[in-house]
């Protein structure tokens, strides 16, 4: 059924539409909202691969070049974008249902936040359409900017005002990189952008060409939050709900994902290309890790490592070869659950102290013993501790920049793997296993069932994945050879 | 023993860097790990540069590693560089789009 | 006419350049906002600018044109679509920039960046 492929975007966006519009009627709304995040998961699932062309103008022959020419937005759908969309799906239902169970009276433009956000990067991902990905990108950025300033955090106003301005910067700059793009092949499809590069109908070495190059790299920064702008992605981690963050990062690792594959595609032929790719990622992780070894307000933590977590995809992507990437996009699926399970676990331990420094907590184990156990075993994960999800993503990008010849990244890596592990256990510590603190007042002994739900959910994907990777890695495998040849 | 004398130094700055608060045992040696990690990774990554030239990643490496070792304590200055005031932030952006655009520009064939 | 092409890709340079000079040497938050506006209307202009097409017709295909005509002489429609949908995106980024800074502004009394939007990761940490 190919019908369902533009309904992945047009059903959370239509939802997010008219919960807005009716956020009168509360029963209506809670109801309407968890059957459309239900449905979420599901239509990606059920759905064919293949293409959709907006319209139904299908692509046209030119007689005398024998050029083909896509005239329509086109959104194209496999293996990854299945897997990706099923996974922010089953994230937005989680997010969803905590916020429901949460709150007794909903807000209405919260929800159309959460489900305008999921359309977008839905759109961002099965886009074949360079600018139509720059318009969901924009989309993304506002609706990010609402849900952390909806949150009652302080200061998060003040981070939102800071996260636009900086996206006021990255965006029309992007804009510009699409602008050269246009200019030198006069269209905005990708397939036919591709196509025109690899027919040397422009030249790959005019300076336009790495011009646009480094103004779409810059956009592409400021979307997945690399250095520079690794302080204000995990200062936005941090100020937003718990829940609100997990899905945040989420939109964070699948933006990143879709716009460099993007640029994978067109780029790829430029050997620099990849340089920057694995300079910008070797330092967030750098950056991240050993800002995140200092932090002592614990969401500020998850954020930087979260940071940090991304430049292990960027690495994948940048190394080129096929299992260098597959093991990147698996290591971007594997981020995406476990950082949305720790910022979920330790949002349940906001939710129960009312506290988020870390020298101010204390044995927390024993009032909390489920929540401290799947956050150890989350932790773990991200650490890269087998036979968890993060070791099958992590030893694949050990391997793959082993076979391609750079012994030091793979070094790199372990060691961030290592300071990454350090980060975690000096902060369950300090929460969860050193005495009690006299004054540490658990406000609220109870944490939300959902949030319990919504963890164990988590950790059985995580464990699976680690189990079963081959579920996923193959059919990534398949794709990224597709899109080399 | 100026080595030394630095690396107890090291501790104080951190006292500096949590206050206001205790100092935790944990947080010290959390920062401590965060110092040694990032000398050894950000030399670890210029060894990279031996895919362009062997004796540059060897000068580039030495220097690197004396210049940082005689700087410690490194991660008080790090992290008054990355706050979240949105000045810092903003002149950082701007100055990498200008690296980005200048080194891609003039210098994007040549790698 | 090149000429005109030229001045309009110039424009678009400079607006770009003064935005971002803008962005790091301004204090003000608002007129801050405006430079940085500049930046997006510079993109615009830019992707307006590539469309251009000396002596070029409105790209409409009226009843009763020779369209082989038509194909030679129109110009390039689709920047000019892209640049409409990007305006619209930018004002509203405008409009919810500018209702952050209202709230803001009832908070701090000033419009300083330096004030109003400085480190704040400190304060709140330790606070008994």
């Amino acid at each position: 059924m190919n019908e369902l492929i533009p309904l992945m975007v047009i059903v959370p966006m239509m939802a997010a539409l008219l919960i807005s519009a009716f956020s009168k009627f509360d029963k209506v709304i809670k109801v309407f909202a968890f059957v459309v995040a239900l449905c979420l998961p599901i239509i990606p699932l059920l759905s064919n691969y293949g293409v959709h062309y907006f319209g139904g103008y299908a692509p046209i022959v030119d007689n005398i070049t024998n050029i083909l020419y896509h005239p329509a937005i086109t959104y194209s759908f496999n293996f990854p974008q299945q897997i990706f969309i099923g996974m922010v799906g089953i994230l937005t239902f989680l997010v969803v249902f905590i916020y429901l169970t949460k709150y007794t009276k909903v807000s209405g433009p919260y929800l159309f936040l959460l489900f305008m956000g999921t359309a977008a990067v839905t759109a961002l991902i099965l886009t074949d359409d360079i600018f139509h990905m720059f318009v969901f990108f924009e989309i993304l950025a506002l609706a990010q900017v609402g849900i952390v300033a909806a949150s009652s955090i302080d200061y998060s106003y003040e981070m939102a005002l800071k996260y636009m301005i900086l996206g006021s910067i990255g965006s029309p700059i992007m804009l510009l990189g699409i602008g050269f793009l246009l200019a030198m092949t006069g269209t905005v499809n990708i397939t036919d952008i591709v196509a025109i590069i690899r027919d040397g109908i422009i030249s790959t070495s005019s300076p336009m060409f790495f011009l646009s190059l480094a103004l779409i790299f810059f956009g592409w920064l400021y979307a997945s939050g690399l250095p520079p702008f690794h302080t204000i992605k995990s200062g936005i981690y941090s100020k937003a709900e718990p829940h609100g963050a997990a899905l945040l990062q989420s939109f964070t690792v699948i933006s990143m994902i879709s716009i460099v594959i993007i640029m994978f595609r067109i780029y790829s032929v430029l050997p620099i290309f990849e340089v920057l790719i694995v300079l910008f990622s070797v330092l967030a992780m750098i950056l991240g890790v050993s800002l995140a070894l200092t932090q002592t307000d614990f969401r500020r933590m998850i954020g930087f490592l979260a940071v940090g977590e991304l430049g292990f995809i960027g690495l994948g992507i940048g190394l080129g070869t096929q299992y260098a990437i597959t093991a990147g996009l698996f290591q971007a699926l594997n981020e995406i659950v476990i950082t949305a399970l720790l910022f979920i676990g330790f949002g349940a331990i906001v939710n129960a102290t009312n506290e988020v420094d870390t020298r101010k907590l204390g044995g927390l184990l024993a009032s909390h013993p489920k929540v401290g156990i799947m956050l150890l075993i989350g932790g773990l994960a991200m650490a890269g501790v087998p036979p968890l999800s993060g070791f099958q993503s992590k030893l694949m990008l050990v391997q793959a920049s082993l076979s391609c010849g750079y012994p030091e990244l793979s070094i790199l890596t372990i060691m961030v793997s290592i300071a990454t592990f350090v980060v975690f256990v000096k902060t369950f510590y300090s929460m969860f296993l050193r005495p009690k603190p006299h004054d540490l007042e658990v406000v609220d002994k109870d944490v939300p069932r959902a949030m319990i739900f919504a963890m164990v959910v988590l950790l059985i994907i995580i464990v699976a994945l680690g189990i079963f990777p081959d579920v996923v890695t193959n059919g990534i495998s398949n794709f990224v050879g597709g899109m080399l040849h | 023993m100026r080595l030394y004398d630095q690396i107890f130094d090291v501790v104080k700055k951190f006292k500096e860097l949590f206050s206001p608060g205790p100092v935790t045992n944990a947080d010290v040696s959390g920062s401590l790990t965060a110092e040694i990690f990032l000398i050894v990774s950000l030399v670890i990554a210029s060894l990279l540069l031996r895919h362009v030239s062997v004796l540059l990643a060897g000068l580039v490496t030495l220097i690197l590693a004396i210049v940082l070792i005689s700087n410690i304590p490194l991660i008080p200055k790090f992290k008054i560089e990355q706050d979240d005031s949105l000045n810092k932030m903003l002149f950082y952006a701007i100055m990498v789009l200008g690296l980005i655009v200048i080194f891609m520009y003039w210098g994007g064939r040549f790698v | 006419m090149a000429h005109t092409q030229l001045a309009v890709l110039f424009t678009s340079v400079a607006l770009i350049v003064i935005g971002l000079y803008a962005a790091i040497f301004v204090d003000n938050i608002i007129k801050k906002i405006i430079g940085i506006s500049f930046i997006e209307e510079g993109a615009n202009l830019f992707i307006v600018g590539i469309g251009y097409k000396p002596g070029g017709i409105v790209p409409i295909l009226m009843p009763g044109m020779n369209s082989t005509w038509f194909a030679s002489n129109a110009s390039y429609p689709l920047p000019y679509g892209l640049v409409l949908t990007s305006i619209v995106i930018g004002a509203s980024t405008l409009a919810v920039m500018l209702a952050l800074v209202m709230v803001l502004y009832r908070r701090y009394g000033t419009l300083s960046t330096s004030v109003m939007l400085a480190d704040t990761s400190h304060q709140e940490e330790y606070d008994e």
